[in-house]
């Protein structure tokens, strides 16, 4: 039956999913061979696949992005806004609404913190610690002589994504295998990698380094002004990756990409 | 002698292929079981009787392991299946003239129920053109030379098609050259090409035009050219050439039904759409003119959805819409959790909404993902494993 059109990779009969083509990564293939007998090809059965099919694109929930007029478009926008017509667009998630008080940041975290799928319980965290923020902030512009008001931010959302910022480490360790050691070497890090463990850090911190009294909220919020002021465990743990990668830095050479 | 055994053999191998009218579609196992028992039973005998020529039998040549179909055969088929369609209308009463595909495949399925799960094991008859594969006439003369210059490559069409494409843009270089010798180009500016609308055909495509296997560097190797081939100032006759490698896409917004606005008793305009997300299932009521409440099955949305992310799908299409406050709704759902319960009930409202609103909106709408049904159901746990995709804990011993 060489002319019947063929889907890529393997399908079977009760699952009508579309293998997803592995991206080139430095990490091992993660796919397995199917167990067929010697004198057969054998095929690689996807593991990462996903129930849409490759020609599905992300939908762009953004408002402002339709109320465009076409003349305010460059050549390339409104090209790509024909061919946005042609394309499959994928369903728009559960967590995603056109709100202009939907952070992807704040998303993100909070998907982080969620433990067995409790998203309630980890929004509503989210939620206290940004209003535990504000009202300290508030308390202290009261409190401060007008020079100093200036210089107090007030807004959590603002304080959330510096205090962020100032977590990212710029660069980090990888263990690489070079005659039968493993050797730690200094690597630059991707940007989604640097906010991802800035994340994770500012979370570990919260969730192991606490009194068993004190609630998730107010400790999250104190690490969190801590690190916009550049201060606090977060921020340590940072140079502390610094301070490492420095350190090994002769083995920097290790590296081949 | 071998002479009738093997024309009776003959006869039996043909009786197996022109079985009946009605062509089982797992035909081709049948004639490998057939064609390897005869050889093992008549030795190579009929290997030299059942190709045309004679020439051929003194070589082992690669096509006799692929089932040879000579014209001959495939014209008689084509007669048969004409003559067959005609008394399968006859049969079902209906007129033979205008006895469509689809006609066949009724008539076909209600004449021979099956009650087999695979599709292609059913009983299936179709034109000869789409069961038997399309293959190559003999590429070779009475004296074994090839007629084809290219073929001892392994791919002739292929190549000869990257040579005929290479031909045309080494003579649009030319034709350049010479235009610029003779003065300077006149800045002409180029049709805008409709390639939002078509799109290169697939290595699929491409294998059965060209009725050749090729690899995945062939085809991109080809799409470059083309598209290299496009960039230059091309005439009419060139682009004929291209668009031939170029098939057309759907506009996807043509697709979503638009639900047409009804009225009821009071002259109120509503409009009814149904939602689905993983196993829960909403159908929705919505109102033209309204206040912004929500009543799901029976209860207000506030009391019915505590949770604020819920609240926040439902609001999502009016949002996006600009209509927060004008539209009344009244849903019912049923089955899946408090999420899927939110998701299927804000597909039902986007759909409805489509009535009120312009195409271009329903565009936006369904580039921002809310016309489409999320297909992600719960996967199925597999044995052997613990879940879906967790395993067991790896003991060593």
């Amino acid at each position: 039956m060489g002319t019947v059109l063929k889907l890529p990779g393997v399908c079977t009969a009760g699952t009508p999913g579309r293998p997803k083509l592995l991206p080139k990564s430095r990490a091992f293939p993660f796919a397995r061979v199917g167990g067929k007998g010697p004198g057969v090809t054998a095929r690689i059965t996807q593991v990462r696949w996903s129930r849409y099919g490759p020609e599905y694109r992300d939908p762009q929930v953004d408002k402002e992005h339709y109320r465009k007029s076409v003349d305010e478009l460059t050549e390339e926008e409104r090209y790509d806004q024909e061919l946005k017509k042609t394309q499959l667009i994928k369903a728009a998630p559960a967590s995603r609404t056109s709100s202009v008080f939907e952070d992807p940041l704040i998303s993100k975290f909070t998907n982080m913190m969620m433990k067995g799928g409790n998203k309630v319980l980890a929004r509503s965290l989210i939620t206290q610690t940004l209003e535990a923020v504000k009202r300290k902030q508030f308390e202290k512009y009261r409190a401060a002589s007008a020079e100093e008001r200036a210089n107090i931010e007030r807004n959590p959302y603002t304080i959330f994504h510096q205090a962020l910022k100032n977590c990212e480490p710029v660069i980090g360790l990888v263990p690489i295998l070079k005659g039968g050691h493993f050797y730690q070497v200094p690597v630059p890090l991707a940007d989604r990698r640097r906010r991802f463990l800035a994340m994770k850090w500012m979370i570990t911190e919260c969730r192991e380094n606490k009194h068993r009294r004190t609630l998730m909220p107010e400790k999250l919020s104190n690490e969190l002004l801590e690190a916009f002021h550049n201060q606090g465990p977060v921020i340590k743990r940072k140079h502390n990756m610094h301070k490492m990668a420095e350190a090994n830095r002769a083995l920097a050479h290790y590296r081949w990409w | 002698m071998a002479a009738p055994c093997v024309s009776c053999g003959r006869v039996v191998s043909y009786r197996l292929f022109l079985g009946g009218r009605v062509i089982l579609a797992q035909r081709q196992g049948l004639w490998k079981t057939a064609a390897a028992e005869l050889q093992k039973g008549a030795g190579s005998q009929i290997l030299r009787l059942r190709h045309t020529t004679p020439v051929m039998t003194k070589k082992k040549i690669a096509a006799s392991r692929h089932e040879t179909y000579t014209e001959d055969f495939i014209k008689k088929q084509i007669e048969e299946f004409n003559i067959g369609k005609r008394h399968l209308a006859n049969m079902m009463g209906e007129d033979p003239e205008t006895f469509t595909q689809e006609d066949i495949d009724r008539a076909i399925t209600y004449l021979f129920p099956s009650g087999l799960f695979e599709k292609r094991a059913r009983p299936v008859m179709k034109h000869p053109e789409q069961i038997f594969p399309k293959q190559r006439a003999i590429q070779w003369g009475e004296d074994g030379r090839p007629f084809h210059f290219l073929f001892y490559t392994g791919k002739p069409s292929y190549y000869s098609l990257m040579h005929e494409v290479y031909g045309k843009l080494l003579h649009i270089e030319k034709r350049q050259d010479q235009l610029r010798a003779r003065g300077p180009l006149p800045e002409k500016s180029e049709a805008s090409r409709d390639l939002i609308g078509s799109r290169w055909l697939i290595k699929e495509e491409l294998e059965e035009m060209l009725v050749e296997k090729l690899s995945d560097q062939d085809y991109t190797q080809f799409i470059r050219l083309l598209e290299r081939l496009l960039t230059m100032p091309c005439n009419t006759a060139e682009e004929e050439f291209v668009q031939r490698f170029r098939r057309s896409v759907t506009i996807q917004s043509k697709k979503q039904l638009i639900e047409p606005v009804q009225y009821d008793e009071r002259g109120m305009a509503f409009s009814r759409s149904e939602g689905k997300r993983k196993t829960a299932t909403a159908e929705a009521v919505v109102y033209g003119q309204g206040s912004g409440r929500i009543s799901i099955n029976g209860t207000d949305y506030l009391l019915y959805f505590p949770v604020m992310q819920d609240r926040e799908q439902l609001m999502f299409p009016f949002h996006f819409l600009d209509r927060l406050g004008k539209h009344d709704v009244t849903c019912t759902v049923s089955g899946g959790g408090r999420s899927a319960q939110a998701g299927a009930i804000r597909l039902a409202v986007s759909k409805a909404l489509c009535s009120f609103v312009t195409e271009d909106e329903v565009e936006w709408m369904r580039q921002a993902g809310l016309l489409t049904t999320d297909p992600r159901v719960r996967e199925r746990k597999k044995p052997g494993q613990e879940g879906a995709r967790r395993k067991f804990t790896w003991k060593k011993r």
